[in-house]
This record gives C-alpha cells, sequence and structure tokens, in this order.
C-alpha cells in the first residue's frame, strides 16, 4: 500500500507555490519553501512550514539552480519536490535528478518530459501514433535557405517556433518572405534567453483557430484518464490570458474524439502524472496536435471548478504511487468556469511588464468565486519573474452566469500601487464577441487592437479623493479602504508576512 | 483649500471645501467625498454611498473607481513622474526603455533616417523582448548603449532630430 509524503519541497514562487503548499496542507503533508533573497517576504516563503534561501534574484542562480535546490531538499529530508510550472518544471535534467537522489519528481518521467519538450521529436512521435499533426518541418531549420523551402512548401503565413519553448517565446508569424530572415533571427535570440537554446523550427500558420487542450491524468499503473477540454483562445503576443471550460466550439462528438487522441498522445508518450495536450481547432472542426505541455497548468483551476477534482492533491497522490482513485472512472463536466490572468502590466504604454509595490489589495469574494494569488498588500513586484500576480477564476451553472460572476469579481478586484490588466480583461469578458462565443486565437488583434481605458469618465471623483486625502494628511505611504480584508487573515503565517513587509516600509 | 495635482502630465486644480466637497474649474459638479476617523473613504452622492479605493506613496496618489485607476503626482514633482512612463510622451525626440532591462539588438546607427513606426532597439525585461519604435519621422543624432548592456528608464537609448 502506497504511503503519502511526509514532507515536499516546492522549487517555485508565486501563486503556484502557494497553490502546492495548500494542496499540500489538505493532504496533511509539510512544506519546504525555496527563496530567492528577491522573496525574503513573498506570499510563497512565508506560508511553507520551512523556507530557505537558494540565492540572488536571477533565476539562473536560483529557481533554477538544479544542484542547489536538490542539495536544500535532501539536507531538510524532502521526500518529493513539486515544480510548479515554469522554471524547472519541464527540465527533464531537473527531473532526473529527484529521481537519481532518491526523491520523487511530482511531475511525469525524465523520459516522457525530454520526449515532449522537443517538439520535433514529439511531433515524429505523435504521426506514430497517427496523431492529426499540422503540416511543417520534421527537423529544426539550419541555415535560412531551409527555411525559405520549407515556408514555400507549407505555404505562408508560417510560424516559427521554438524547439525548446512554451508560452509563446521564441514564438514568430510570417505573413511573406520578406519577414522570415528578421523573425527567424528574432526567435533564435528569444528563445535562447528563455530557454538556453536557439534551436528554432517551422510549421503552417493555420488561420483563425481555437486553442483547445485536454487534461490528462495518468498514474503509475498503467491508468491514463482525460478531464475534457479547456478553449484558451484568448491570447495576447501568444501568451494565454482568458481560460474556460467547457467550449462552446467542442460538441459532445468531438469532445470524444478529441480526449481519445489526447490519452493516445499520453500514453505513446509513456507519461505519468497532470499534463495537457494542447491542439488547434480550425473552424471545420479539424483538430490538430500543437505539443504536449508536461507540468500542472497556470489554467489548471478551471478544469478543478468544472470537473470537481483537485488536481494538485492528485498530483501528489500519483507521485506517491496511489491509482487513480474509482472518482476518476465517471467524470462529467458541471456548469462552467472562466480563468482570468491578472499581470502586472501597463495597458496604455503596449503592456509592458510594470513594477512597484502593492499598496492596496482587496480579493473579490462571493457565490463562485476564487483566487489563486501570489500576492498580497505590500508586496514587490520586480522585474526578475514572470509578471502574473494572480488569477482570478468564476464558475456558474452557464456560461452567461460564469461571464456575470466574473465581470463583477473584476470589478471588485482592487490593486493599487502599480499598473494591472484587470479593467482590460473586464471589457473583454463584457464584449459582445465573447459573450457569443466568438472565440479565435485573433480575437484580441481584431477587437482589442486599438483598445484604451476610458479614464475620462470619473476623473472629478478621482481627483476630489486625492485633494480629501491630501487635505488629510496624505503624504508618505498610506493605505485607505481594504486593510480589514488583511487584519481579518486567520493564517498566522499570512498575518506574520504582512507585518514583516510594513516594518519594512519607511 | 485651492489644490493641484498633475495628470497624465496635465495640471488638475481642485477646490476643496471643510476637507469634504470637492469642485472644479468649468465645471458645475460637486463631489462629496468623507474621510473617515479610521481612515476611509466615501463617496455620497444623494441617496447612495461607496467606499473608494485609494492608496498614497510618496508624491504618488493611487485611486480606484469602478476599476479604472488613476495616478496623480503633486505638482512640486516632475510631471512625468504621474506618467509612469519616463519622459517617453513628453519629447518623442528621445528614445527610452519603457522599463529597466537589457538591450538585445539596435537596429539604427547614427545618421540613419527613421519612419514613424519604425522598429529602433529591442529591450529584454522580464524574459520578454520589447520593441521600441520611432514616435516620429527624423534622423539618429544619437546611439548612448551598445548592445548587452542593461539600460534604466531615465537615460534614453538613442536621441533623434525630429522633421518638424
Amino acid at each position: 500500500m502506497p504511503k503519502l509524503f511526509n514532507k515536499v519541497l516546492i522549487a517555485n514562487r508565486g501563486e503556484i507555490a502557494v497553490r502546492v503548499i495548500r494542496a499540500c496542507r489538505t493532504l496533511d503533508i509539510k512544506t519546504a519553501t525555496v527563496y530567492s533573497t528577491a522573496d525574503k517576504y513573498a506570499v510563497h516563503t512565508l506560508m511553507g512550514d520551512e523556507k530557505y534561501e537558494i540565492g540572488p534574484p536571477p533565476p539562473l542562480e536560483s529557481y533554477l539552480n538544479i544542484d542547489k535546490i536538490i542539495e536544500v531538499a535532501q539536507r531538510v529530508g524532502a521526500q518529493a519536490i513539486h515544480p510548479g510550472y515554469g522554471f524547472l518544471a519541464e527540465n527533464p535534467k531537473f527531473a532526473q535528478a529527484c529521481v537519481n537522489n532518491g526523491m520523487a519528481f511530482i511531475g511525469s518521467t525524465p523520459e516522457s518530459i525530454r520526449l515532449m519538450g522537443n517538439k520535433i521529436e514529439s511531433r515524429r512521435e505523435m504521426a506514430n501514433a497517427n496523431v492529426p499533426l499540422i503540416p511543417g518541418m520534421e527537423k529544426a531549420g539550419g541555415d535560412i535557405e531551409e527555411f525559405k523551402i520549407a515556408a514555400e512548401k507549407a505555404g505562408y503565413p508560417v510560424l516559427i517556433k521554438a524547439a525548446g519553448g512554451g508560452g509563446g517565446k521564441g514564438m514568430r508569424i510570417v505573413n511573406n518572405r520578406d519577414e522570415l530572415d528578421t523573425a527567424v533571427e528574432g526567435a533564435r535570440r528569444e528563445s535562447k534567453s528563455a530557454f538556453g537554446d536557439d534551436t528554432v523550427y517551422l510549421e503552417k500558420y493555420i488561420v483563425d483557430p481555437r486553442h483547445i487542450e485536454f487534461q490528462i491524468l495518468a498514474d503509475t499503473h498503467g491508468n491514463a484518464v482525460h478531464l475534457f477540454e479547456r478553449e484558451c483562445s484568448i491570447q495576447r503576443r501568444h501568451q494565454k490570458i482568458i481560460e474556460e471550460t467547457p467550449s462552446v466550439a467542442v460538441t459532445p462528438e468531438l469532445r470524444k474524439k478529441m480526449g481519445e487522441a489526447a490519452v493516445a498522445v499520453a500514453k505513446a508518450a509513456g507519461y505519468v502524472n497532470a499534463g495537457t495536450v494542447e491542439f488547434l481547432l480550425d473552424p471545420d472542426g479539424k483538430f490538430y496536435f500543437l505539443e504536449m505541455n508536461t507540468r500542472i497548468q497556470v489554467e489548471h483551476p478551471v478544469t478543478e471548478e468544472v470537473v470537481g477534482v483537485d488536481l494538485v492533491a492528485e498530483q501528489i497522490r500519483i507521485a506517491s504511487g496511489f491509482p487513480l482513485s474509482d472518482h476518476f472512472k465517471d467524470l462529467r463536466q458541471r456548469g462552467h468556469a472562466i480563468e482570468c490572468r491578472i499581470y502586472a502590466e501597463d495597458a496604455a504604454n503596449n503592456f509592458m511588464p510594470c513594477i512597484g509595490k502593492i499598496l492596496l489589495y482587496r480579493e473579490p469574494t462571493g457565490p463562485g468565486v476564487r483566487v489563486d494569488s501570489g500576492v498580497r498588500q505590500g508586496s514587490e513586484v520586480g522585474i526578475d519573474y514572470d509578471p502574473i500576480l494572480a488569477k482570478l477564476i468564476a464558475w456558474g451553472e452557464n456560461r452567461d452566469m460564469a461571464r456575470a460572476r466574473m465581470i463583477k469579481a473584476l470589478n471588485d478586484y482592487k490593486i493599487l500601487g502599480l499598473r494591472h490588466s484587470i479593467k482590460y480583461l473586464a471589457d473583454i469578458i463584457a464584449h459582445p464577441k465573447f459573450a457569443s462565443g466568438e472565440t479565435y486565437t485573433s480575437f484580441i488583434d481584431r477587437n482589442f487592437f486599438d483598445w484604451k481605458e476610458k479614464t475620462g469618465e470619473n476623473l472629478e471623483v478621482a481627483l476630489a479623493a486625492a485633494a480629501v486625502i491630501n487635505a488629510n494628511g496624505g503624504g508618505k505611504i498610506a493605505v485607505f479602504g481594504g486593510n480589514g480584508e488583511v487584519e481579518r487573515s486567520y493564517n498566522p503565517w499570512l498575518t506574520m508576512g504582512h507585518w514583516r513587509i510594513g516594518e519594512k516600509i519607511k | 483649500m485651492n489644490q493641484e495635482f498633475v495628470y497624465k502630465g496635465e495640471s488638475r486644480a481642485v477646490e476643496l471645501k471643510n476637507n469634504r466637497f470637492a469642485s472644479f474649474p468649468n465645471s458645475s459638479n460637486t463631489i462629496e467625498i468623507e474621510y473617515t476617523p479610521d481612515g476611509r473613504l466615501f463617496l455620497h452622492n444623494g441617496t447612495q454611498a461607496r467606499e473608494i479605493y485609494a492608496a498614497v506613496d510618496g508624491d504618488k496618489t493611487f485611486v480606484d473607481i469602478d476599476g479604472v485607476l488613476y495616478e496623480f503626482a503633486l505638482p512640486s514633482q516632475d510631471a512625468s513622474a504621474a506618467g509612469g512612463g519616463a519622459g517617453m510622451a513628453e519629447d518623442p525626440s528621445k528614445v527610452f526603455a519603457p522599463m529597466p532591462g537589457k538591450i538585445v539588438k539596435i537596429m539604427v546607427g547614427v545618421g540613419d533616417t527613421v519612419e514613424p513606426k519604425q522598429h529602433l532597439v529591442i529591450v529584454e525585461a522580464m524574459k520578454m523582448e520589447n520593441i521600441i519604435i520611432a514616435q516620429g519621422k527624423g534622423k539618429v543624432i544619437a546611439v548612448n548603449f551598445s548592445v548587452g548592456q542593461q539600460v534604466d528608464t531615465d537615460n534614453p537609448i538613442i536621441e533623434l532630430e525630429l522633421d518638424s
């Protein structure tokens, strides 16, 4: 009979580290967090049972430092490591290092991570398993001539992609021959800096697709199931910003076909644990395998809300050696869930990431509202890491109800001190084309290319507020409203985090 | 009590009576905002009242009204403080990084002529490449950084002589 771990080390930061700690708590597992010097007072750092500093802010010297993380995990007696997403989550060397040092890696096997991480090799493998693929290069591109020939064969527009990548980094759309050189060069550079590898390849660019992905769970006993789809078509610069399930475009027949294909992908890869198989769905209902993400996804909560599971807890159970429970034999979708990613970014300045201190922080509440956050009042958002602050998830018995709850929750979400995307997200969810389900990956470029925040309307009210604050002392650091949320926190560690941050304020 | 704030580079005047009633030049509106002893703000409008969320950090005041963020600076400070985007909007002849980062590519040299929206520099920050474009037509008169260097938002990377 397998046994759950006593202690898990979380090799990540931000909201996903917080999410993993929550799952461990519900399973009565102790947590050890690691942090860079920039994250000394971060929410995740202070929320675990134990915390260990692993180096300076640059990721290569801390959150990507395999030797250091393994050394800490062994020293503190962790039996398993959860990598979250990003950083080392899809690094087969890290998974192997865990195994070699007698610890469980909460994810798939090093072999399957290696296979799926190589987008070219995995395409070849999936072609053998009869999974439908987008036409394109069968191996990494060499000189520009090779790209030129492949582009002409597939037909413009084409897409340049990083062989070792994901998350839109190192990706370029090329509309014609003239744009090819710059795009290949740019994709190589971005790929090199993001993944340490400048290998890129080319494939046909499908016009007007939807991004549909399937959540997979596979145990170590040969069982694999899918937990239905997520639609993640709302993307900006190839980064998902809004995800939902079910998809309005997936019929029960299509769901069955795509779900079976997704399970076939997982089995062909020898996949274990939670993973996601991504497809493009074209307007004719044809779908193409894109890639498999060998980790927990940012957007996993929408599946959790609609299917009624705790995916992170299940990841831990699977890594402990438990078979999938009977619960997974009869899965159903119930209602509709939408997730919005809240980024520190400036909508008025081409969505550049923003840095600063969160002076005021107030989360929305209410039926069907969930917040997965990595920040709190007093948090500093720096330049070293991804600018995601939190994820807001709304559930409703149908899509319209989920949308209505999301809009209300976004309006109630208050973050002051740095620029963020909340108003932009609210305008997307309220847009008639989003409401009618016309969610193609081109949605943002088509409907929000010239979006501007409507700031004029209440300028006088805002000015009046600024004047009243100023007349009543203003100055230094002061926060008006929202304090109650912090004071009411019943988690002593969170409260302590707040106090420490408070002491730092000059 | 008369007060002045800078909003998006423009000066805005407010007159405040009894620390509670605000009025504005060229406007007939009066807005009532109550500041409670425990430091909360309430907007009163007839039978309605609702809480306003705001925060102050040094010379900056942040106010949320219906989910829209307003950022004000005090007039004694540099006007660009309210814009957040470093003097960029004020002087299109100076090309700044939008945020601190590393220069990965410079596409122009001194003496080159540039068109509006032409790509000038790529700065990498937070794992993303950000392309900085020309705000107008003109000639490059200075390139102050080189590839691989770190930039902040206060020193122009490139300076242009814009056609008038």
